[in-house]
């Protein structure tokens, strides 16, 4: 018993230490060893083999106590009890040390018992072996340090460590008695006499020095007072029933098996309430009283011959000991258990009532709220004792009812609702654009939704506000393109205008001297007719592009496209003498998108192909404009300039705002361009011809395809 | 009249509206279909669009100076902007419009053109036959005409080319016959059209 904590005084001193430091810091010594417990590590491991020979030599003179002649083998045999005990707590590659250890102390204590050499060698093989097999099963079979706190580990215990081990190591054991001649009895008799003294010593010893080597002292010093109390209690009432039921029976010999269940309600008082620290204390404590009587004459188990004496005992202590032991296990199991669940309960409300997000409980049945947090309340104006109780639908929360139906089928269908976007008001009547996102939980056995609401009211403000901006530029920039464009445009006006002007004119002429065919004069009113329509398309499509509207998709066709904005660029290219190449493809599928955002990239792309190329040699001038289909349902425009190209720094800025390489340059172009393309999900993008100048494309997808 | 733009609609009415007038009209698509179909010895103006494809209205004016068809020009421009116009008035246009135009301002600019066209014919014409009865002198005939349009006296003449008088006399006689002048004064005013330099005063004379 002596042997727990003091085989653990290394750890212990390190505890010790460390609670000078507050109570983080035993976790702190676990982590981080350091290079002086390191170091000692040698040292540690020779106090330990010390403690082992002394505990050793101590209980092998115990067990002798314990022993009844004329058989070499006693009640209680503790010494490979600590041996298992001592191969648990230290690693696996020290056991040979431990062995070491305790092979002089075998020595010692059997040869002052006038045991021969052969048997005192032949019980170290068999006393070895035992703790051996059981430490090596175990350590094996659970994860961790042994701590008695699981039904399985236990379990583990219980049927490795103190029923193979033993079984095992006395088949060996007997033999070797027998081999040798010392002491009597059958082979069996001497299998079975060992087999529950050792079992015994297991169950008694091994869980008292693993538990409390756990717990260490620590547990005990920062237990509260009144577990102090329980404790002091518990003992004294078992002390006082074991030492009256087991060592105080002198007046009367006749046994009273009622009585032998005196001691069990401490028992089960200490399985339920102490743990397994407890438990294995208690059960230790009766085992030494209940031995302490059987062998001074006394208790309950004094029969005919020593022999059977002995085996009462044992079987006795052995049937009290292995379900409590398993009961202790269970109670702290589900205690833990029960622990985390509380944790787990707590960390939750925590986490709901601190949410930045507002968050509520309502029952699905009735959509009446059940709980809220403090920013649901701030969100909607309502405190909590007004909210709770009430259903969604008295509060009005949903600023249109069918949202509320909506939500509830969303969540009907797939157990839970994220990302609803839903307008709800407050108790002003505000309506606060909100995402919503719900999972269904039981709360007391009632179908629950808990929901967290985010306000982006804000956020679509913001968003709203971007939009109208992005607006405003892309019709700035269109304006400003146009106003460059002014005296090609302003061309295209007047070449019909003058060809009515001349044509009435010639006929007036022809009027004023009376000799006009009336073929003639039909002729002439029906070009006038057809050149004032030609104006009246150019004040159109000038005022479409001036005018600031709102995006309307509509099917086009891209070769249409190109045709009009060569129409309005047409005097420009004259002016600038550039020369252009139209291939348009015969088979083009229809797109959709805006006919005045996408004829300004198209403009804008013209204009800066023909300014690209504008400083060249004349000769050199071109601009092809190329429709086509591509692979993957889209239309690809191109227009291929024969300029200066795209300088390599600047082919990844091109598309930055205010990023321009014109001396009156806005810099806006391009990236309008490209968010225009982006809003219609289309690709813009410039390359490098690989003789002369660069080729801007524009996909966008087809029509089947389209923009919501 | 000789009328080039590229507009089909705009050249069909100016043809109209100058036929109205009882102009006769030729009319062109493109420079290139005019430098290839149109006679340089007709008489008449040229109405121009400025803007035009490939060839410009400026590049087709300076190809007709170079190539000595020069005709009085009236450029026609839907984008009027003033170093265009500048740069066409300065290589001899007579007038420089911007469309939409009244027919009264083409009218009066083809007037004036038809006029100047008239005028450099005949300008033309003239020089033509003065260089023509030029190239009839003997080389002592053009020094003698020379010093005498300079306003030098026969003997001085005489002196300076070191011979008599007399056959100053004969040489000058001739030259009057053969430029086909009655008086000295119209002698001056011909070899004056001719670019014909007076002989700078001679240094031994004095």
């Amino acid at each position: 018993m002596s042997c727990g904590p003091e085989s653990r005084r290394g750890r212990g001193e390190t505890r010790a230490a460390s609670t000078n430091w507050g109570g983080i810091i035993l976790q702190d010594a676990r982590t981080h060893p350091g290079s002086a417990l390191s170091l000692s590590l040698s040292a540690r491991d020779a106090r330990a083999a010390l403690l082992v020979a002394v505990a050793y030599y101590l209980g092998a003179k115990i067990g002798f106590a314990f022993t009844f002649q004329p058989h070499p083998i006693s009640t209680l045999w503790p010494p490979n009890s600590l041996l298992l005990a001592a191969l648990l707590l230290t690693p696996a590659r020290s056991w040979w040390l431990l062995l070491l250890a305790a092979f002089p102390a075998h020595l010692a204590a059997e040869l002052q018992s006038g045991v021969p050499v052969a048997m005192v060698l032949g019980w170290f093989v068999s006393n070895s072996s035992e703790a051996l097999i059981g430490a090596a099963c175990i350590r094996v079979l659970v994860a961790g340090p042994l701590r008695f706190d699981s039904f399985r580990d236990v379990s583990v215990f219980l049927i490795f460590g103190t029923f193979l081990a033993p079984l095992l190591s006395s088949f060996l054991d007997a033999a070797l008695v027998i081999l040798i001649g010392w002491g009597q009895g059958s082979y069996w008799q001497l299998v079975g006499l060992r087999f529950f003294s050792n079992v015994l010593a297991a169950l008694i010893l091994v869980p008292v020095i693993l538990t409390w080597a756990a717990t260490g002292f620590a547990g005990i010093r920062y237990a509260p007072l009144r577990r102090y109390v329980e404790s002091g209690l518990l003992f004294l009432g078992l002390l006082t029933a074991s030492i009256l039921i087991f060592d105080w029976q002198a007046v009367d010999h006749s046994p009273r098996p009622a009585l032998l269940y005196a001691p069990l309600p401490f028992l089960l008082w200490a399985a339920v309430r102490l743990g397994p620290v407890g438990t294995s204390a208690s059960l230790l404590l009766m085992a030494v009283i209940v031995l302490w009587g059987t062998t001074h004459g006394q208790g309950p188990f004094l029969a005919s011959s020593t022999e059977e004496n002995a085996r009462s005992v044992q079987l006795f202590l052995i049937v009290v000991s292995v379900p409590l032991l398993l009961l202790a296990a269970a109670v702290q199991e589900r205690r833990k258990v029960k622990e985390a669940l509380q944790v787990s309960e707590e960390h939750s409300a925590k986490a709901f009532r601190s949410s930045p997000d507002p968050m509520a409980i309502i029952r699905r049945s009735d959509s009446s709220i059940i709980d809220v947090n403090d920013r649901w309340e701030s969100l909607f104006g309502y405190s909590r004792a007004q909210a709770v109780g009430r259903t969604t639908a008295e509060l009005k929360v949903y600023a249109d009812p069918k949202d509320r139906q909506t939500y509830h089928d969303l969540a009907a269908a797939q157990g839970y609702v994220r990302d609803f976007e839903v307008d709800l008001r407050d108790q002003p009547g505000r309506v606060h654009q909100a995402v919503v996102a719900a999972e269904i939980v039981e709360v007391g056995g009632v179908s629950c939704f808990i929901e967290t609401i985010r306000d982006v009211s804000e956020q679509k403000r913001a968003e709203r506000e971007a939009r109208e901006q992005q607006k405003q530029i892309t019709h700035l920039t269109r304006v400003a393109m146009l106003g460059e464009l002014s005296g090609a445009l302003a061309h295209e006006l007047n070449q019909p205008l003058t060809a009515i002007l001349s044509n009435a004119q010639a006929a007036q002429h022809y009027l004023e001297k009376g000799r006009i065919d009336p073929k003639e004069l039909g002729e002439i009113l029906g070009d006038i007719v057809a050149q004032d329509r030609r104006a009246g398309e150019v004040i159109h499509r000038l005022r479409a592009l001036f005018k600031k509207g709102e995006r309307q998709f509509q099917m086009l066709d891209a070769n249409e496209l190109v045709r009009e904005v060569l129409e309005l660029a047409h005097s420009d290219l004259i002016t600038r003498n550039i020369e252009v190449v139209t291939q348009p493809s015969p088979q083009l599928p229809a797109i959709l998108g805006d006919r005045v955002e996408l004829q300004q990239v198209l403009l804008n792309l013209i204009v800066n192909a023909c300014e690209a190329m504008s400083a060249d040699d004349p000769k050199e001038h071109g601009l092809t404009i190329r429709t086509e289909s591509t692979a993957d349902d889209g239309v690809q425009l191109s227009v291929i300039d024969r300029g200066h190209g795209i300088p390599a720094d600047t082919q990844e800025k091109l598309f930055e705002p205010f990023f321009t390489t014109k001396p009156q340059g806005l810099g806006l172009g391009l990236s309008i361009s490209r968010s225009i393309i982006a809003a219609h999900r289309g690709r813009l993008w410039g390359t490098n011809n690989p003789d002369r100048g660069a080729t801007f494309h524009i996909v966008l997808p087809v029509h089947a395809g389209g923009p919501s | 009249m000789f009328v080039v733009d590229d507009d089909p609609a705009v050249l069909k009415a100016l043809t109209r509206l100058l036929q109205s007038q009882a102009y006769g009209v030729q009319a062109f698509s493109s420079p290139q279909d005019f430098l290839e179909r149109h006679d340089p010895a007709t008489p008449g103006c040229l109405v121009l669009d400025v803007t035009l494809p490939v060839i410009s209205g400026l590049e087709l004016q300076q190809k007709l100076a170079a190539s000595g068809a020069e005709r009085a020009i009236v450029f026609i421009t839907g984008q009027g902007d003033i170093p265009t116009s500048v740069r066409a008035m300065k290589a001899g246009a007579v007038d420089f419009i911007t469309k939409p135009f009244g027919d009264e301002q083409l009218f009066a600019a083809i007037r004036a053109a038809i006029e100047k066209d008239r005028a450099m014919r005949q300008a033309r014409a003239e020089r033509c036959s003065i260089e023509r009865r030029l190239a009839t002198l003997t080389s002592r005939e053009r020094e003698v005409l020379e010093r005498v349009v300079a306003g030098q006296l026969n003997k001085v003449i005489a002196a300076d080319l070191g011979t008599v008088e007399k056959t100053i006399k004969v040489h000058r006689g001739r030259v009057m016959q053969k430029m086909g002048a009655v008086s000295l004064a119209e002698l001056v005013r011909i070899a004056d059209r001719a670019g014909i330099k007076p002989a700078a005063e001679h240094s031994a004379s004095g």
